[in-house]
């Protein structure tokens, strides 16, 4: 039996809307194993980001397990959830989302803050995480003196300053142009070879044909894959 | 996420919306610069009070006739409804003398009359005194000459404002004047006394002599009061006390019929202080006021704060950050502009303390200038204060933005 690093069984989630239920997932189960890179695929609503959403602990199901490397994070707290995705997801946004008081080598070095890594090893490794992703030269800018691309590339390199056991991206090419978004792409895909376990979301085909596993979503429910 | 983290999270926030936050820290400024310069002003107020009294001495009480109470409707005593025409006497004043606890009795005979010098004449206030225990008494200064003494008579020793800003001629030692008709020759000139019942603009002679000269009728063996110097000020109640039984048996009266008033000066310290302490902390109130507003303009900076940078807190959980660490950043920020505000504050305030004291506004009163005092206790009140000031208003704020959950900050479109 292969071990998985991350299990879905039956998780569903349900939104109250005023009188109505939305039944965001409907019964969801996926396992990923370490070094994977799958891609989940599906129209708008069709309950893609709420999944990931429960994969990366910002959200808990309704009903369902979530297995993380074992734990079941279905049963956390707030603040044990918090924990958990800092240190073993790493999250990379349609928007970037960089800190924008921070400059982008400040952006890298949040994560290792917010968990205190001793000063050294987040000075050391912010430094070379900048350089993996192409932007020794650009540590001192903040986010707005940045384009889409390179913001995107600082978010990753963030993302990955914790050392997380997975790395799941929402749209990581939404915002960018083709080029942009190739070149992303193509740091996903070396970082997968080195053996990182990554999550995407797309909706764009060409960018989920990146991932070795390709899982598509509708109406809440998984529709099949590769 | 060490404290220090946070405040450099909170620090970076503060530098990007500059304007903002100066606005911010200014409603805090005005509100601290001006509870710091009002208390100053009255502690200044207070101190200057204090040092004016201090001269008429805690240990003198004064007894004077005629006694003030209120009226019924069907009329009253005959002392009722404001002061009698009661006199003091020999006898009141050799009764005083007999109290324990009294050091000197001087009978005194008060009055106005015209002064003349040369073509130049003013209306003064007389005080004639017993030479033999006035000089005991005095509690000013002499700028030159010397005081009284048993055995003069056509003698006086004036005030210092008398002596310098009354007349335009220069009024010397050993200069003749005319008081109330008679020649007097100046032996002594205060130096200035200031304030309150001082000296200044008073002229002193020998009871006898100022008989004489006042407008009012005061004959042989009356006084108009009678001063007492007490051994030790903290007797002052006893003693005051003491006379009141004495006189009140000697002069055939009861409590309810009082014909006469003691007043002890170290009460009347007592309750000026305490009227200037409260219009400090009037004034303070007022300062306080502008304080809350800019309590409100924190609060108000800080919701604006936490709504605009949703989607940042939504990032930071993302990134493991606990409800916790989120409200310290939050107060860390809201308590920044508290500390920025106080210091500033506190600084303006004793500029515009000193700059008061310097320009020496003059105060209400001849002779008196406006100082300031600022305790240090004062500056560690405000600054403590301040920094409460910001962090409570962002107890609010902070705890909003602290309770988000992440996945829907993340969602947050402005």
């Amino acid at each position: 039996m292969t071990e998985t690093i991350m299990e879905l069984q039956d998780v569903r989630k349900i939104y109250q809307m005023g009188e109505f239920e939305v039944h965001a997932l409907q019964g969801v189960n996926l396992n990923v194993v370490p070094g994977e890179f799958v891609a989940i695929t599906g129209p708008s609503g069709c309950g893609k980001s709420t999944m990931l959403n429960m994969i990366g602990c910002l959200d808990i199901p309704t009903s369902g397990k979530i297995f993380l490397e074992g734990s079941d994070i279905s049963e956390f707290e707030d603040n044990e959830l918090a924990r958990i995705r800092g240190k073993k997801i790493g999250f990379v946004f349609q928007t970037f989302n960089l800190y924008p008081t921070l400059t982008a080598l400040e952006n890298i070095k949040l994560p290792m803050r917010i968990h205190e890594f001793p000063d050294v090893e987040i000075e050391e490794k912010s430094k070379s995480l900048l350089d993996a992703v192409g932007l020794s030269d650009r540590g001192s800018n903040f986010p707005a003196q940045l384009s889409g691309g390179q913001q995107q590339r600082v978010a990753i390199a963030r993302a990955l300053s914790t050392g997380p056991s997975i790395l799941l991206a929402d749209e990581p090419t939404g915002n960018l142009d083709t080029k942009s978004g190739r070149g992303i792409m193509d740091v996903f895909k070396r970082l997968n070879n080195e053996g990182l376990t990554i999550v995407m979301i797309t909706h764009d085909m060409g960018i989920a044909e990146y991932a070795g596993r390709i899982v598509k979503m509708l109406d809440g429910k998984i529709e099949g894959g590769t | 996420m060490k404290n220090i983290d946070i405040f450099r999270l909170s620090l970076s926030h503060v530098k990007k919306s500059k304007m903002r936050s100066w606005l911010t820290i200014i409603g805090i400024v005005i509100g601290v610069a001006a509870i710091v310069a009002i208390i100053s002003i009255g502690e200044g107020m207070q101190a200057s009070v204090q040092a004016n009294l201090g001269s008429l001495g805690a240990d003198l009480m004064t007894v004077t006739p005629g006694f003030s109470r209120a009226t019924g409707f069907g009329g009253g005593h005959s002392s009722g409804g404001g002061v009698s025409s009661e006199t003091l006497t020999d006898k009141d004043l050799n009764v005083i003398k007999q109290v324990s606890g009294v050091l000197y009795a001087n009978g005194m005979v008060s009055g106005r009359s015209e002064m003349i010098i040369g073509t130049e004449k003013t209306s003064v206030s007389i005080s004639g005194v017993d030479t033999s225990v006035w000089r005991a008494m005095v509690t000013t200064d002499l700028e030159a000459g010397r005081l009284l003494q048993p055995g003069d008579s056509n003698a006086v020793v004036i005030g210092y404002s008398l002596a310098h800003d009354v007349f335009l001629q220069p009024v010397t030692q050993n200069r003749p004047v005319i008081i109330g008709g008679k020649t007097f020759k100046i032996v002594g000139i205060f130096t200035e006394s200031g304030g309150f019942g001082g000296t200044d603009n008073a002229v002193y002679m020998p009871a006898d002599s100022a008989r004489d000269v006042v407008t009012e009728n005061v004959s042989r063996n009356q006084f108009t009061s009678i001063t007492v110097k007490i051994a030790d000020q903290s007797l002052v109640d006893s003693v005051k006390a003491d006379i009141e039984q004495k006189l009140m048996m000697s002069r055939h009266v009861n409590p309810r019929t009082k014909d006469f008033t003691v007043t002890a000066f170290a009460s009347i310290q007592q309750q000026i202080s305490s009227v200037t302490q409260s219009i400090s902390m009037f004034l303070a109130a007022i300062a306080a006021v502008s304080l809350l507003v800019g309590a409100v303009g924190i609060a108000n900076t800080m919701f604006m704060s936490v709504m605009e940078r949703t989607r940042q807190i939504g990032l930071l959980k993302a990134l493991g950050a606990t409800d916790n660490e989120v409200m310290r950043l939050f107060l860390m920020e809201s308590g920044l502009f508290g500390v920025v505000g106080g210091v500033i504050g506190i600084t303006t305030g004793i500029l515009i303390s000193v700059l008061i004291s310097s320009v020496g506004l003059r105060m209400i009163g001849p002779g008196g200038t406006m100082t300031t005092v600022i305790p240090p206790q004062l500056i560690f009140f405000a600054l403590t204060f301040s920094i409460l000031v910001g962090v409570i208003s962002g107890v609010v704020p902070a705890r909003n933005a602290a309770k988000m959950k992440p996945v829907d900050a993340l969602r947050f479109e402005q």
